[in-house]
């Protein structure tokens, strides 16, 4: 375990040098610089500009320096927000990200569960359909239809929460439900598939002859084995919900950091995206090592090796 | 974008009230809530380049001359009276007393050194070009002189005296500009002496101003506040004492949060959602008033076949001005074949047909082209956007119907599209014009040669000529005379196609009084106060009229 855990670590180095590279050279490929607007800028000011952020210099040099500071964590100053640092800015913003996507995962198991569990156990009833339709109907609602709908309801209508902004708990119920109910319908429908495909297994009917519960037996044996593919679901499902909020957070107006993976890229920010596109990554690459461990700790059948 | 739903949810509700959302404010009579629409970039006077930093440096720093509320003509702010020479060039302002919010005297030198500040290269201010109109301004931003050549010159603490390159009729009014906003020197330099980063002295911590709010919390795209700077030289005429700037990008959010009574008004920066403007627009708290804002077509007039002025006339000519406001972009707008707007500073526009197909293929025909399929395609760019892609695929079909010309459309991102206007590497692109000041020349200026902004490549002496000689001139009938024939002469020649002079449309909540619909959009907050009358009777004081002079006699009786 401890030299499978090594050895993937080893290959993540370099699989992230890799992002590290590639973006840079597509973000400083774009055409257009951060300093262009349609007023003109004169050349000594141009020059300045260039001068302070380093952009003059060759591109080879300019990245050797960014990964230097890069591995001494210093992602650089920000173009467009001139009196903030891309540090600053992802420790504002990112525990905003995470706390969404906490409430959207929280959301979406508690819902996703149930929901699977409840299809599967009243398999082909009345139940199992309403539960698996509205899973499709879960699925099928982009997350810039829900969020409106939520918010004329709750917000415009029954004035139980506020439509927009962050501040306190009740302002991130709306965005939260808006975020998890995509996962929460995959997650019922994975649930459910997972729990029938043991239901017939012969540890099953092993727990059964030896006399045990119903209930026992469900949340012992049943749903231990049906979550493998929700647990092998959520590793891509959480990086997603991280990186997949910025049309939640606009709509909400979150100040979290999903917007910036689009307007960054937009504004030739080349420090922020380079900083948004590096943490994302070491989410993704952390998350999918994780779930491969925590894999093999609820299927006996998997070995490291 | 993100809420057709919900629009056509709210769009079918039986309206309770004429009003769009609650009328009830949510907060007491000494306070305004409004959004930003995003941040700023710099909230440093001599850098600041963009409407939102703009919004916020109107309101936290007092230049020489402020603009009045509705006509935006100069008005004394901190300096109280001027002498202008004979020839126009040397301006003595003589500045009353007054503080910084830190209790330090404010003096003709702080200005000095911000007007210095503001051309110096190293600043690497974005309108640094603003600093240009002073003598010598435009050498030291080259990096050719030393900032203390500027003809900007402290005669004792409260006199300054600036000389100008040139005679600029409109000096007075572009003073009101932010980027000509003292600096307070002795914070920038404690910096220094502190080892700060002189940068970062615009934030609440450092931040040291002379208007009538400063700023005492700043999260970062949540929200701003700002207090009532007791150490204003008019704060007794100030009524709000707080003001809570949200950061809300998305305007569809904008205007959910007005609706639910989480703004007051989505201030300046906010537009309304186009999709739901003729639905807006029945209410009684919608507004709407004249922009100082061209949107036109550059052509380059070095692609053939728009090398040939016959052909750029005919393309001008075969748009219906009328219908693409009335059809496409639906907020009101007015339709212009000229660059200046009607009436700008008493300015008369060219008398010019909005359309007139026949002569336009008459143009063609005598540009060598009897029949439409012998012109080359014509490519038309736009920046992404919905309403620039409608407005493109409008003019696209009526220069097909018209003139029988195939057209391309071109769709780029912003900075592809800068990238590619300033090589001239297009045909046809779309631009958006804002004046800076309220004088023709702020749009005619951009059709000089030396001009960076002018994207024709086409350049006439005769042009470039006439501004000067109407620049020089000392009697306004006279210069605007001049100024018409060099538009005439241009228009002549076509290398922009003029479309339409925008609008603003507004929600303002009929509480909110003393917000004046002025054709820059600028509406210091100094002005606004809360009606508490809607609290007791809500119909009776919502449909009193909201434009009424501004509460007390304010800065703009004391100057009259």
């Amino acid at each position: 375990m401890r030299a499978y855990l090594i050895r993937r670590f080893m290959e993540l180095i370099p699989t992230a040098l890799i992002i590290v590279v590639g973006s840079f050279a597509l973000v400083r490929l774009a055409p257009g610089s951060p300093f262009s607007s349609e007023k003109e800028l004169p050349p000594e000011i141009r020059r300045q500009l260039d001068a302070k952020y380093g952009f003059d210099k060759p591109l080879p040099e300019q990245f050797a320096r960014y990964l230097g500071n890069l591995l001494r964590g210093d992602l650089g100053p920000s173009t467009k927000y001139p009196q903030r640092s891309v540090n600053e800015i992802i420790a504002d913003g990112f525990p905003i990200s995470l706390t969404l996507a906490g409430v959207a995962l929280v959301w979406s198991l508690l819902v996703g569960i149930t929901a699977g569990i409840i299809g599967a156990v009243r398999q082909n009833t009345v139940w199992d359909h309403t539960a698996m339709a509205a899973a499709l109907v879960g699925i099928s609602i982009p997350s810039f239809v829900l969020g409106p709908l939520l918010v004329l309801l709750f917000a415009l209508r029954l004035h139980l929460l506020p439509p927009a902004g962050w501040g306190d708990l009740q302002h991130v119920i709306l965005p939260g439900i808006t975020l998890g109910t995509i996962y929460a319908a995959s997650i019922a429908r994975l649930t459910r598939g997972g729990m029938l495909e043991v239901v017939r297994s012969d540890f099953i009917r092993t727990a059964r002859a030896k006399g045990l519960s119903e209930r026992l037996i469900i949340w012992r044996h049943m749903l231990r084995g049906g979550l493998l593919p929700v647990v092998s679901y959520l590793g891509p499902a959480i990086a997603s919900m991280l990186t997949g909020s910025v049309v939640v957070e606009k709509i909400f107006n979150l100040p979290g950091i999903g917007p910036y993976f689009v307007d960054a890229a937009f504004n030739r920010d080349y420090f922020l995206v380079m900083g948004i596109v590096v943490l994302y990554a070491f989410f993704l690459l952390v998350l999918n090592l994780m779930v491969d461990v925590i894999y093999g700790l609820l299927d006996p059948r998997i070995e490291y090796s | 974008m993100f809420c057709c739903a919900l629009a056509l949810l709210t769009g079918c509700q039986p309206a309770e009230t004429d009003f769009f959302g609650t009328t009830r404010p949510r907060h007491g009579p000494d306070e305004l809530w409004i959004n930003n629409a995003g941040e700023p970039e710099w909230l440093d006077p001599n850098k600041c380049a963009d409407g939102n930093g703009g919004e916020i440096l109107w309101n936290t720093f007092a230049g020489l001359v402020q603009a009045h509320p509705a006509t935006l003509e100069p008005l004394p702010e901190i300096a109280t009276h001027w002498d202008i020479s004979a020839d126009g060039l040397i301006y003595t302002f003589h500045l009353r007393p007054s503080e910084w919010s830190d209790g330090k005297p404010l003096t003709a030198h702080d200005f000095v050194y911000s007007f210095r500040r503001l051309v110096d290269p190293v600043t690497a201010s974005r309108y640094a070009t603003n600093g240009h109109i002073f003598r010598g301004g435009a050498a030291i931003s080259r990096g050719e002189a030393a900032p203390e050549t500027l003809a900007v010159r402290a005669l004792d603490d409260l006199t300054l005296e600036v000389t100008l390159e040139h005679p600029v009729p409109y000096f007075l009014q572009f003073l009101t500009f932010y980027s000509f906003m003292p600096i307070p020197q002795h914070v920038l330099e404690d910096l220094v002496a502190r080892g700060i980063d002189t940068d970062l002295w615009t934030r609440p911590e450092h931040v040291v101003c002379n208007g009538a709010y400063r700023m005492t919390e700043w999260r970062f795209r949540q929200r701003m506040v700002f207090e009532k700077n007791p150490r204003y030289w008019d704060a007794k005429n100030v009524s709000l004492a707080r003001v809570k700037l949200s950061m809300v990008e998305s305007s569809t959010t904008a205007l959910n949060m007005y609706a639910a009574g989480e703004f007051d008004w989505p201030g300046s920066n906010t537009s309304l959602p186009a999709e739901f403007m003729d639905e807006l627009s029945r209410y009684e708290d919608f507004h709407r008033h004249p922009y100082l804002a061209v949107y036109f077509y550059w052509i380059n007039t070095r692609a053939p076949p728009l090398d040939n002025p016959l052909v750029r006339r005919a393309l001008s000519l075969a748009i219906d001005r009328e219908a693409l406001v009335t059809h496409v972009t639906r907020a009101g707008q007015i339709p212009s074949a000229t660059l200046v707007p009607d009436g700008l500073a008493g300015y008369e526009a060219i008398a010019l047909p909005l359309f007139d197909p026949d002569q336009a293929r008459q143009l063609l025909r005598e540009a060598g082209y009897p029949r439409p399929e012998d012109l080359p395609v014509v490519t038309l760019s736009y920046n992404t956007s919905e309403g620039h892609k409608q407005v493109a695929e409008a003019i696209q079909q009526m220069w097909k119907k018209e003139l029988g010309i195939r057209v391309d459309l071109e769709n780029q991102e912003w900075k592809v599209f800068l990238a590619n206007a300033e090589q001239m590497n297009f045909q046809v692109c779309r631009m958006g014009w804002t004046g800076d000041y309220a004088d023709p020349f702020t749009f005619l200026e951009l059709l000089t040669t030396d001009c960076g902004n002018n994207h024709s490549a086409w350049s006439s002496p005769d042009y470039d000529a006439l501004l000067a000689d109407a620049n020089r001139e000392s009697d306004t009938r006279r210069r605007l005379a001049k100024l018409r024939e060099a538009e005439s002469l241009m228009l002549q020649d076509q290398p922009l196609i003029p479309l339409y002079v925008y609008t603003r449309s507004q929600l303002i909540k009929p509480y909110v009084r003393g917000i004046e619909g002025n054709h820059q959009d600028r509406h210091p907050w100094k002005h606004i106060w809360i009606d508490e009358r809607p609290r007791n009777n809500e119909r009776k004081a919502a449909t009193a009229p909201r434009t009424e002079a501004c509460r007390p006699a304010t800065t703009t009786a004391e100057a009259a």
